[in-house]
């Protein structure tokens, strides 16, 4: 095929207005006449809340603090709908959104935000999944702890350990991490010559945005306007409403434009994390080093909210097998809440956890057959036409043997291994 | 309030400024050049950082009064007369650019030590951009732009 | 004392909302004033490098120079739904789209070129470089800026739509066919220890990745480094100190995040073999590029010193006290009446 554009090193478009500094970003945009917002959070983990905003709304220069009295349809969330907007009654995390100050100035929301009163009534809180899957745990939500398990029921498991030579079997563990994305979350809203909500902000998805932000002030979609302006990284961290509500709601309101900035630390509490992962590994092979079997129990912290947690888990349980060909399988992989900040999508949205079980569930398996990790790989690993652990048949485009290759002829992985003996 | 003079891409100015206020807030909010960015308000980022008398400095660091009697470069200074300047020229050619909000600070920095050091090694140029903190291009072409620039720089010096 | 060791990390990943989720791209095309056609698709920009590569994609079938094309993809009111800019599904499901899209718009240039040629048939008509002509007679041939001139700005239009094939999971045995294409690659890592402080030097990285096809090889180059840098990370340092619910860590003087002084020159190895469903072959990959490095740190750490780090980040503290037990760090008993049920 002769291409005359797809596989040139095309300039980026974007590249000109990024080097000048005239790429906008949120923080970047002004608007005369704008007032700003700040937003109170939660400082408890889990408690049930009463909050008293009488004496900040008297402060000189505030214009409306916003509390869940003030949204017209309070829930949200990618799959579930289980965030609130402002939280009514109870908080589940430290960093839930309460309320949300809007005045002439920062300084004068800051101020506003210290003379909120929250009464908290602190609840047990539950950081642990392993703690939080027992009954008697404390519920972060009506529905029970255990908010999504995922299975598979592949071959006969108890065969496939008898028939193995070699079995290893450990417990890996990930923990939590930030997108840390350069810039900070940031929006502006106004309302634009024909009349149209219009929010402009640094999104993944600005469709959904506008979904949500329609659904919470229970408008039709045509009358929100999304606007994406540049965006200062994502990796999973934009795809959960932020500040868009927040913003969609004030200038519905209040008619003027209004403007908010995270800073640093603001970002950390205010969107979603990777989740942490606890992963039990069983892996069995026969003498010669082929996979037999491999039952894989997957926990999920998802934090105090489901955000993307069924699909994360859902992912993680597809690959946990590695791209190897298994013919035994047994998975369970469950997302579970706690009190602990929600997690999402972040970049490998579960597949980056379970290789740090997978890779070295095979290394420690090489090493008890007396193989080397290379020749392990190179037998088990997914080929044209291999079967995935949820029965998929891999018909095309599956290049590993020669990714591999690529690597190890650079690197001596061979001569090291005669080396070693 | 003070009153500050101050020297910004060349250009003279006369302000009354905050004494609460940043020299980024000053660049940003008063001068309208918002190539600078705030992406962290410590120090550790360098998303804001600018060249004041020929040093670079976190400008979220630096008290707008403290810049008085000052020359300061930013991103938007570098173009002339519609021309990228060298470095910019680098950064698009080698596609050290993704995001883009650490772009102008990283730039700042690259000229920086370029200015010191016309012909520095990869590792320098790893320790001259070590207080800009990227996520998304990993830095290696990063260094490529700047090791180019190197060689846009020469030439336009022959 | 310093050790040294060499470890692998392979991977597969799905790309795509997945199992039979309808994962669904859209976009519009129209021709403008001036000539210049405009692609309309809600494919965000993350830094990822989309506006260009789906720009690539529409110039390609269109035979046009990118500069001939507009890209809009920042404004709900004017794009139609692409989807999200995440799970690795931009350049395979909005790419996919664009073309079908490119595809019907230019069936319905020759449509339209038939009629204002005065043609009996669209046998033989060519979209190129702004023009539509009979390829085997070519003083009939019209402009787009002619056609535009006619009809109006933005009236010739044309959509395309594509949905990614998958079949739902079984909820008792997982059997199904849950996303489409996969992307896989090989990661090799030699690093080398410092047994006193526990502090990990990666020295050399050999990296290859599937793409399918490279559409813009640089651009894939940056993810790959990106990738690793924040796999790096993953791997030995970030960590948000989280106690009781509370991030400690919330600010980059705590939170540490990879410096130009902690990365390497990583070595790039681009495999393409096309996926037949993808626009040219072209899979995703912003996600793929982190998967195997971690892994692979993890096993060379292990080549390099004998202990096996199971729970991240490794730390120098961790590692350091691993080594001294000579103990695997972070292996526990995870029995649970929860998991017995």
């Amino acid at each position: 095929m002769r291409l005359d554009v797809v596989g040139k090193n095309l300039i980026r478009v974007d590249a000109y207005s990024k080097v000048t500094g005239k790429a906008l970003y949120p923080q970047d945009i002004y608007i005369d006449g704008m007032a700003y917002g700040k937003t109170l959070r939660s400082e408890k983990p889990h408690a049930y809340i009463k909050v008293d905003t009488r004496e900040a709304e008297k402060l000189e220069g505030i214009i409306k603090i916003f509390t869940y009295k003030d949204v017209p349809k309070n829930s949200h969330g990618v799959v579930f709908k289980d965030h609130e907007v402002f939280c009514e009654k109870k908080v589940r995390r430290i960093g839930d959104p309460i309320a949300f100050v809007v005045g002439e100035s920062e300084r004068v929301c800051e101020l506003a935000l210290k003379k909120i009163v929250v009464h908290y009534d602190e609840l047990e809180g539950v950081f642990d999944p392993l703690l939080a899957m027992d009954e008697n745990s404390p519920k972060v939500h009506e529905s029970g702890n255990i908010m999504y398990h995922y299975k598979i029921r592949k071959g006969n498991i108890k065969e496939g350990f008898k028939n193995s030579h070699a079995i290893v079997e450990n417990t890996y563990k990930t923990h939590m991490v930030d997108h840390a994305f350069l810039q900070p979350e940031a929006g502006v809203s106004f309302i634009d010559d024909k009349g149209r909500i219009t929010i402009m902000v640094a999104t993944q998805y600005p469709h959904y945005d506008r979904e949500e932000v329609a659904a919470n002030l229970n408008l039709p979609q045509d009358q929100i306007r999304i606007i994406n302006t540049n965006v200062g990284g994502a990796f999973g961290g934009r795809e959960d409403i932020s500040l868009q509500t927040h913003l969609a709601l004030a200038v519905y309101t209040l008619k003027i434009p209004v403007k908010v900035i995270y800073s640093r630390e603001e970002s950390f509490i205010a969107h979603s994390k990777r989740h942490s992962m606890i992963m039990k590994c069983k892996t069995g092979a026969d003498k010669d080093g082929k996979l037999l079997a491999m039952k894989a129990v997957i926990i999920g912290d998802t934090g105090a909210y489901a955000s993307w947690g069924t699909n994360v888990l859902r992912k993680a349980g597809v690959h946990i097998t590695g791209p190897y060909y298994i013919p035994n399988v047994v998975v369970d992989s469950y997302a579970v809440y706690t009190n602990n900040p929600f997690a999402g999508a972040m970049r490998g949205f579960g597949v980056t956890q379970v290789p740090i079980a997978h890779e070295q569930q095979m290394d420690i398996l090489a090493e008890e057959l007396g193989m080397d990790p290379v020749s392990i790989r190179m037998i088990n690993m997914f080929g044209k036409g291999s079967v995935t652990a949820t029965g998929q048949v891999l018909t095309e485009s599956v290049p590993l043997e020669e990714c591999l290759e690529k690597v190890v002829e650079g690197m001596d992985f061979y001569h090291r291994e005669e080396e070693a003996k | 309030m003070k009153d500050i003079k101050l020297n910004v891409n060349g250009k003279d100015y006369t302000l009354n400024v905050d004494e609460n206020i940043k020299l980024l807030g000053l660049l940003r909010d008063e001068l309208g050049l918002t190539g600078a960015k705030e992406g962290c308000g410590e120090g550790e980022c360098g998303a804001c950082t600018v060249i004041m008398d020929g040093e670079t400095v976190n400008s979220c660091l630096v008290m707008a009064f403290q810049a008085d009697g000052s020359n300061i470069l930013t991103i938007e200074g570098l173009e002339q007369n519609g021309e990228l300047h060298p470095i910019q020229q680098a950064f698009i050619d080698v596609g050290a650019v993704q995001c883009g909000y650490c772009t102008p600070g990283m730039i700042m920095s690259v000229k920086a030590l370029l200015d010191k050091n016309t012909n520095p090694t990869r590792e320098e140029i790893r320790e001259g951009i070590s207080g800009n903190l990227c996520r998304c291009t990993g830095y290696n072409k990063i260094v490529d732009a700047a090791e180019l620039s190197i060689k846009y720089l020469e030439e336009g010096r022959r | 004392m310093k050790k040294r060791g060499k470890g692998i990390g392979i991977s597969f990943y799905g790309t795509g909302y997945g199992n039979g989720f309808p994962d669904v791209s859209k976009a519009k095309l129209r021709l403008h004033d001036n000539g210049k056609i405009g692609i309309y698709v809600g494919a965000t920009e993350v830094g990822q490098g989309a506006k260009t590569a789906l720009l690539q994609i529409g110039a390609e079938i269109l035979n046009l120079s990118t500069e001939n094309l507009l890209f809009i993809s920042e404004d709900t009111s004017l794009m139609p739904d692409s989807g999200t800019a995440a799970a690795s599904r931009q350049t395979y499901n909005t790419g996919n789209a664009i073309k079908i899209a490119c595809e019907n718009f230019k069936d319905k240039l020759i449509e339209i070129s038939k009629e204002e040629l005065g043609l009996n048939s669209t046998h033989g008509l060519m979209v190129e470089k702004g023009e539509i002509y009979l390829e085997f007679f070519l003083q009939k041939r019209i402009s787009f800026k002619e056609l535009v001139n006619k009809y109006g700005d933005g009236t010739i239009e044309a959509e395309g739509e594509f949905i990614a094939q998958t079949v739902e999971m079984d909820p008792e045995t997982g059997q199904g066919a849950p996303y489409w294409p996969y992307t896989f690659n090989a990661c090799g890592v030699e690093l080398e220890v410092d047994t006193l402080t526990g502090r990990v030097e990666i020295l050399n990285v050999r990296f290859a990745q599937d793409v399918g096809r490279a559409v813009n090889p640089r651009l894939v180059e940056g993810q790959m480094d990106g990738g690793f840098a924040m796999a790096l990370g993953y791997a030995l340092f970030e960590d948000l100190n989280l106690v009781k619910g509370q991030i400690k860590s919330n600010k980059f003087s705590r939170y540490l995040i990879p410096t130009a002084m902690d990365m390497i020159d990583v070595e790039k190895i681009l495999i393409e073999d096309p996926e037949p469903t993808a626009p040219y072959g072209a899979k995703g990959i912003g996600e793929p590029v982190m998967i195997p490095v971690a892994p692979a740190i993890l096993n060379a750490i292990y080549d390099a010193t004998g202990v096996r780090i199971l729970e991240l980040p490794v730390t120098p503290e961790r590692l350091r006290k691993a080594m001294d037990t000579k103990k695997n760090e972070g292996n526990f008993n995870m029995e649970l009446n929860a998991l017995k049920r």
